[in-house]
């Protein structure tokens, strides 16, 4: 064991910061176009008229395409979870959001691209848009798509939902009861280096894309399915990339030069500006979270209920993925036996929200440990020890009911309270994550406690299990 | 005016690899003539340093020095299946693919090193690119021997490949059972922030972050996700916002400088602490770090607020506008009963519930939200 554990500098670390390393934009090939789009001035319209024709005959232009060049227009970025697809990749007879993309231009400068895009003919005709997730089913309001303004998991059930132990009873018998609601705001990723892809199409018809995508093979297979070609049509180039954070999962760039590229019989690069990456590109989602607590004087948790309501702007993308990634979260590093969790995806007339780093647990852990520290405050205890009380523990069950095999909340509090020089009273600093007994397992955590299963996967004497691989 | 002080704590758990599993991560590998190790994945390294930490585990599973080892990740045609460099995986389950693969490299260097040594492959061992007679050192041939032999003179390849993939689980629809992530990581927080009474202005002067890790791969790098994860933290705490009249769309800025992240100018006092319980799938013990870095700091720096000037800002970020509006309003919960109701006013009751309205639907007979308050 050398090479694990010890501090190796980053391979690339003296070209990035140099500017030696190679990135999408640094890739020029001969006979390449550039390309620049015609986006949504507005949040909601129906498109009553396009016409590309003066566009089309504008110095140095090769290609203007618009949603039916695309050979499918409609692919959801997770079909392969069973979302259904809902963004067009250029829109179609409606916008749902500023910025959104409706036709896009290849041309031998930028310059001219931009020029012809402005040459594009489009007619609107505005609606009123939707905007506050918490009014997504109050009466008279717009309707962001043809469906509602709420994700339906199933189809008689909008929400994703944990139903764990006896709420009710954990509510009856609470002393305290205290609520909260809290709204974390939607941010950019704001990477460095905005997302680019350059397609071009060989000799034989396969298409190479240099791309920016965090994820070569999920953006491939996005790709394959907008062109209806296999995924062996297709060569994906990348791997290095100037920070991601989540934004370079949406997979645009590369599909759109890809058609570009087909029509115009040239090499086609889209590189995004600054200003299309903060005010085109997904954010991180704005959410409202509402917890109410049911808690004792001394300081157990007895049952938590939440209701989410994530605003996934005007279409899907990843919303469904994060609504259950946080749900599952809501009871944070806590044993909490009894829960109702309610997450609901809402719609509305905003730039699509998608991954960004922490999806769908950045939002609860700020919920749920502001929350924590106001029943502190309402209880009179101190923040460490009712979260050193409740702290999740050998063989404590998840809101998803897994046990846990073996918890470091305990662990890591003792270890920021040692680092932050904070004195804690013995009984709290003698606490380990050591199955609950004694005074630390009150009544209402007994039921819930299961044995931790074994791992489906597990290394053995540092060897992989070889057992379910190739 | 006065600047005060206070100080707020934080814990929080996090996933590694995609929630509900099946995504999976596939590598191959190659040894040329000369002893060095080709790896090839479809992993994304977005600036991490994944590529790094790859080598770092192919290295060990195989037994060679770290810069022998190269990590090709370049195109799909070379490099097989990574579902991709998001979700906290890259380490975990892109590195589980890597190390299988090391491996399996590896068995094939030790039966062709039998080969050679005329010892059984089960009595070899590889270590600092030698392959050794365990017990007897001293009858030991180079791994470069063994990969030229095989090449040159045996005429064999020298390859081993491998795959790894938390399978997909479906939630119950009713209660959500199901398992689904292939580890946790935890972190602790505290925060110290200093709150300018007259400005609104909170300034954080220390941040205390303790993560739980597995096992450092590589030390420095974890270090790197913990102080990148920290600023990106603050600006989520204190600074950062797309739409700053949300649910208004009007955008903060189309550049940087209009958006204003966080700069070096507002990095804190940092003390990071990463523990090392090893976990026993990870590669090595690692559990992920990644994304959950910026998860902590922002409930712990709202909570220094509070204990700075006794004031709860529940929206974020916490910036000097709404710090200014807490602080004049000096809104307290209602109390009803055993209820305490913080922030009456923001909740979907406040805006949506007419009277009549019944748990799940509205007047109307349409959908309702379920709220926290309902009778269950």
């Amino acid at each position: 064991m050398k090479a694990v554990g010890a501090n190796i500098a980053r391979y690339d670390g003296v070209a990035h910061v140099t500017g030696a390393s190679r990135f999408i934009d640094d890739v020029r090939l001969p006979g390449m176009l550039w390309a620049k789009a015609l986006r949504s001035p507005l949040a909601s319209a129906r498109i009553l008229r396009l016409s590309t024709a003066a566009a089309e005959a504008m110095p140095g232009v090769h290609a203007v395409v618009t949603h039916a060049d695309v050979p499918k227009n409609v692919v959801g970025h997770q079909e392969v979870w069973g979302i259904a697809a809902d963004e067009p990749l250029l829109a179609e007879d409606e916008v749902r959001y500023v910025g959104q993309i409706i036709a896009v231009v290849a041309a031998e400068t930028e310059a001219q691209a931009l020029a012809a895009v402005q040459a594009i003919e489009v007619a609107f005709e505005e609606r009123p848009v939707f905007l506050d997730v918490r009014r997504a089913w109050a009466s008279g309001e717009p309707q962001v798509a043809p469906d509602g303004n709420v994700y339906f998991y199933y189809p008689d059930q909008p929400q994703r939902q944990i139903r764990k132990g006896d709420v009710a009873g954990a509510f009856a018998r609470a002393d305290v009861i205290v609520e909260g609601s809290y709204r974390p705001a939607a941010i950019e990723q704001a990477p460095a280096e905005p997302a680019s892809a350059i397609s071009v199409v060989g000799h034989d018809g396969r298409v190479t894309i240099y791309s920016t995508s965090q994820a070569l093979y999920y953006s491939m297979e996005i790709t394959g399915r907008h062109l209806c070609l296999p995924t062996g049509r297709l060569k994906f180039v990348g791997g290095t990339v100037g920070g991601g954070f989540g934004g370079k999962l949406d997979t645009v760039t590369e599909p759109v030069t890809a058609v570009l590229a087909m029509k115009a019989r040239r090499p086609v690069k889209w590189r995004w500006t600054r200003e299309e990456e903060m005010l085109c590109s997904s954010t991180r989602a704005a959410w409202h979270i509402e917890i109410a607590d049911a808690v004792t004087r001394d300081g157990w948790i007895l049952g938590r209920r939440t209701l989410t309501l994530h605003d996934a702007g005007a279409y899907m993308r990843t919303s469904a993925y994060a609504c259950s990634k946080h749900t599952f979260h809501l009871a944070g590093a806590y044993s909490i036996p009894a829960c109702a969790f309610n997450t609901f995806v809402v719609k509305t007339n905003r730039v699509p929200s998608a991954a960004m780093r922490g999806f769908g647990v950045t939002s609860a852990s700020f919920a749920i440990e502001t929350h924590m520290n106001r029943v502190a405050e309402v209880i009179g205890m101190s923040p460490w020890e009712l979260r050193l009380k409740n702290a999740n523990r050998v063989a404590d069950t998840s809101p998803s009911r897994v046990a846990y095999a073996n918890p470091s909340t305990v662990t890591t509090l003792l270890g920021a309270a040692q680092a932050a020089g904070v004195e804690l009273p013995a009984e709290l600093a003698c606490m380990t994550n050591a199955m609950r007994q004694g005074d630390l397992l009150p009544a209402h955590l007994v039921g819930q406690q299961r044995q931790p299963g074994p791992h489906l996967l597990a290394w053995r004497d540092g060897r992989p299990a070889l057992e379910g691989g190739n | 005016m006065a600047v005060h002080r206070g100080r707020g704590i934080a814990a929080i758990e996090y996933p590694t690899g995609m929630n509900q599993g099946g995504d999976p991560s596939q590598a191959w590998i190659k040894i040329q003539p000369d002893g060095h190790v080709d790896v090839f994945s479809g992993t994304v390294d977005l600036g991490q340093g994944s590529k790094t930490v790859h080598t770092q585990i192919a290295a060990d599973m195989i037994g060679v020095p770290h810069d022998w080892v190269t990590m090709n990740n370049n195109d799909t045609d070379s490099s097989p299946v990574s579902f991709g460099t998001f979700a906290s995986r890259g380490t975990f389950i892109d590195g589980n693919a890597i190390a299988v693969a090391a491996y399996r490299a590896r068995q094939r260097l030790l039966e062709l090193a039998s080969r050679m040594l005329e010892v059984d492959a089960e009595d070899l061992e590889i270590a600092d690119g030698d392959v050794s007679v365990q017990g007897a050192p001293e009858r030991k041939v180079s791994v470069a021997e063994v990969t030229a032999t095989a090449s040159w003179t045996y005429g064999e390849m020298i390859v081993g490949s491998g795959a790894w993939m938390f399978p997909h689980v479906e939630p119950d629809k009713v209660t959500g059972e199901c398992e689904p992530h292939a580890a946790i990581s935890y972190a602790a927080c505290v925060a110290d922030v200093a709150v300018d009474d007259e400005t609104g202005e909170v300034v954080v002067e220390r941040l205390v972050q303790v993560y739980d890790v597995g096992r450092a791969i590589n030390p420095t790098l974890v270090d790197g996700q913990i102080q990148g994860g920290a600023i990106m933290g603050l600006g989520l705490a204190l600074l950062e916002e797309s739409f700053p009249y949300y649910p208004g769309t009007e955008h903060r800025g189309p550049e940087f400088g209009a958006y204003a992240a966080p700069a070096m100018v507002d990095l804190p006092e940092l003390r990071n602490v990463a523990l090392e319980d090893p976990d026993p799938v990870g590669p090595f013990g690692a559990k992920a770090i990644g994304e959950m870095a910026n998860n902590g700091q922002s409930p712990a720096i709202v909570a220094a607020i509070h204990d700075a000037v006794g004031v709860w800002v529940p929206e974020l970020p916490a910036k000097p506008e709404r710090v200014l509006r807490a602080l004049d309003e000096r809104r307290q919960p209602r109390r009803d009963g055993r209820r305490v109701i913080f922030d009456e006013h923001l909740s979907v009751a406040a805006v949506t519930v007419a009277p009549g309205d019944g748990p799940g639907q509205n007047a109307g007979g349409g959908w309702r939200f379920p709220l926290v308050s309902d009778p269950l």
